[in-house]
């Protein structure tokens, strides 16, 4: 070998050596396509279909109800405002009967969301519905054909940040708050380019860790390392042997290492449960709050760089708007616990977290005929009051801001996962994805 | 001329009772022996939760699960994202109870070679490959440690358990 050939080669096999480690599954050398914003980000799917009157209008009961002077923020830990100081029916019970719901949780959040992050304060929803909403939250698509009992029919947020950011399945998360309305299958999609071995992990936590759960996963044997290892070997040379095509996966894909993990943590759940070491809401009498408390758990336990969660008990306002009120009030207090305990207990997380809290769909203008029992009427979700939601986020590199405003439409929800993707550094990949809302665009580049 | 014509009707019935009926033949017809077993390339239809769970169970405990037991197990499976992390924590639940109908090692010990063909005809419905099955005995008889368990794990939570 003569000098040039030397030289030549040893630059080839030093360049090898520093890009191996960032060639990612689509062929790219570098992931990141711009400066990431934050570590991690948390996005709460809010919370069953939210009227923009009672959230971030402040209205409570004067653009509902037709009563007047009982305005007021019945959301303190996400929205700046004095709350109500009439027929105060939506916090706790202190005395019971004719007391019930007098008594307004306390705001955990020294300052509000909105007093340290941003809020577009009227954004478009895509739909009208929960499903449909919710798919977009997750795919950033237009996917109004969306069916139920099926898959999102473009990839998901999870299938992006895994391909594109090179994120493992365990750094993607989803907190589903039961089995209903589809929501266990909005962790992937099985989109031909992107699909189930780029899926997100998920847990319908009430479901995984309530008493059926328990019973059927509580009495496993805990198997160690020395017994595992045999099993997949075992396990994986009859999988080549069949010799599954990826198209035909039914699941997502973790790694042999990455399933010990989530069984571990399964087991450690119950274990925690029986020592009552689960950290709640410090009210935490609805699902909402359960599956709040799972996320948490999740989050302490593996701090995933994404996580998200959805919340539906708002969706009582089809038959008990009284109910509504509470459980609006109720998904403001988990979601500022949640954000208390990411800062103050999950020290790797505390700093470097992006929240993003938005509602999946809004709900109507006009009342349906059922009465609750302070004869309120209650409100369903099908008109174009109903395609109207906000959005907060707060955090890491996040500006104090307030955008756009009640007659002043700006965002859709479309711009949520491109928002993602902007956080961590990739929002150019995930930009030309065929299957994006092309009017979409990152929320950071409408303030 | 009508007398005639009586004779030739009488006649001919009489033939046609004669030729029309004929002794019926006494056939039996003989099978080969023939070995039926599933060709694990035609396997393209994926089992249902609520199949793979059932199947399963019997095999195990040969005994059918309850359609309570059943709709419960469904419902933790598909609370979890990866399907197979369910299927191994709902069979380890199933190996820590004491009902179960499975050989002992020391069965699998005396006779790897037909422990290996049982496990392929009990879980897949087929006989193994020639390599398939020196690969398990070799894997078995080379590893002490390794236990009917483990092998029964790996081929309940195999992709072509899930497949029929």
């Amino acid at each position: 070998m003569n000098r040039r050939d030397f030289f030549k080669k040893t630059g080839l096999v030093t360049a090898g050596t520093v890009a191996a480690p960032y060639i990612l599954p689509t062929g790219r050398m570098f992931a990141r396509t711009n400066v990431p914003k934050a570590e991690y980000v948390v996005m709460v799917m809010f919370a069953g279909g939210v009227r923009q009157q009672e959230s971030v209008l402040q209205r409570y009961l004067d653009d509902s109800q037709e009563v007047t002077g009982a305005a007021g923020n019945i959301m303190p830990n996400l929205f700046t405002g004095i709350a109500p100081d009439r027929k105060i029916v939506y916090g706790t019970d202190p005395g019971g009967g004719a007391t019930r719901g007098s008594e307004p949780i306390p705001r955990i959040l020294s300052q509000s969301m909105e007093d340290t992050g941003t809020v577009f304060k009227e954004m478009s929803a895509i739909s009208a519905g929960h499903y449909v909403g919710l798919n977009t939250l997750i795919t950033g698509s237009l996917g109004t054909a969306q069916g139920l009992k099926t898959r999102p029919k473009y990839p998901t947020i999870f299938e992006y940040l895994r391909k594109h950011a090179g994120f493992a399945a365990l750094d993607t998360w989803f907190i589903a708050n039961g089995l209903g309305n589809s929501t266990p299958l909005l962790n992937s999609s099985k989109n031909a380019d992107y699909g189930l071995q780029y899926g997100g992990n998920m847990f319908a936590a009430p479901y995984t860790f309530g008493g059926v759960g328990r019973e059927i996963l509580g009495n496993g044997k805990p198997y160690s390392r020395a017994d595992l290892d045999p099993m997949y070997y075992m396990k994986n040379f009859l999988d080549q042997s069949f010799g599954l095509n990826p198209d035909q996966l039914e699941t997502i894909k973790n790694t042999d290492e990455e399933k010990t993990r989530i069984k571990e943590f399964i087991r450690a759940v119950f274990q925690r449960q029986d020592q009552g070491l689960i950290p709640r809401p410090p009210v935490t009498d609805n699902g909402d709050a359960v599956t709040i408390s799972y996320a948490a758990e999740v989050l302490r336990h593996f701090k995933p760089k994404f996580l998200t969660l959805n919340m539906s008990a708002v969706d009582g306002c089809h038959s008990n708007f009284t109910g509504y009120l509470r459980s609006l009030h109720r998904a403001d207090h988990s979601v500022g616990w949640l954000w208390n305990y990411i800062q103050n207990n999950i020290p790797e997380m505390s700093g470097k977290t992006i929240m993003i809290v938005a509602p999946e769909c809004g709900r109507n203008l006009k009342p349906n005929p059922i009465l609750d029992e302070n004869d309120w009427y209650a409100f369903d979700h099908s008109d174009a009051n109903a395609m109207r939601v906000w959005s907060v986020m707060v955090g890491k590199n996040v500006p104090k801001m307030t955008v756009g405003s009640e007659n002043n439409k700006v965002g859709k929800l479309t711009d949520i996962v491109p928002t993602i993707a902007d956080i961590f550094g990739v929002y150019d990949e995930v930009k030309a994805s065929p299957y994006l809302d092309p009017q979409s665009k990152s929320l950071f580049l409408r303030m | 001329m009508h007398s005639s014509g009586k004779i030739t009707t009488v006649l001919f019935s009489a033939i046609l009772l004669l030729t029309g009926c004929t002794k019926e033949k006494n056939v039996t017809y003989g099978v080969n022996d023939k070995v039926v077993y599933e060709d694990k390339s035609l396997k393209t239809k994926r089992k249902s939760d609520a199949e793979y769970i059932s199947i399963l169970y019997t095999n195990l405990y040969q005994v059918p699960i309850s359609p309570t037991q059943l709709y419960k197990t469904q419902n933790v499976i598909y609370s979890i994202g990866d399907r197979n992390v369910a299927n191994e924590m709902v069979l380890s639940n199933y190996f820590n109870t004491s009902t179960l109908k499975i050989p002992k090692d020391s069965e699998m010990r005396a006779d790897v070679a037909a422990f290996v063909e049982k496990c392929y005809k009990r879980f897949f419905l087929r006989y193994p490959s020639e390599g398939e099955k020196t690969f398990f005995i070799n894997y078995i008889n080379s590893n002490p440690n390794v236990s009917v368990e483990m092998v029964y794990t790996a081929f309940s939570v195999s992709d072509e358990y899930q497949y029929y």
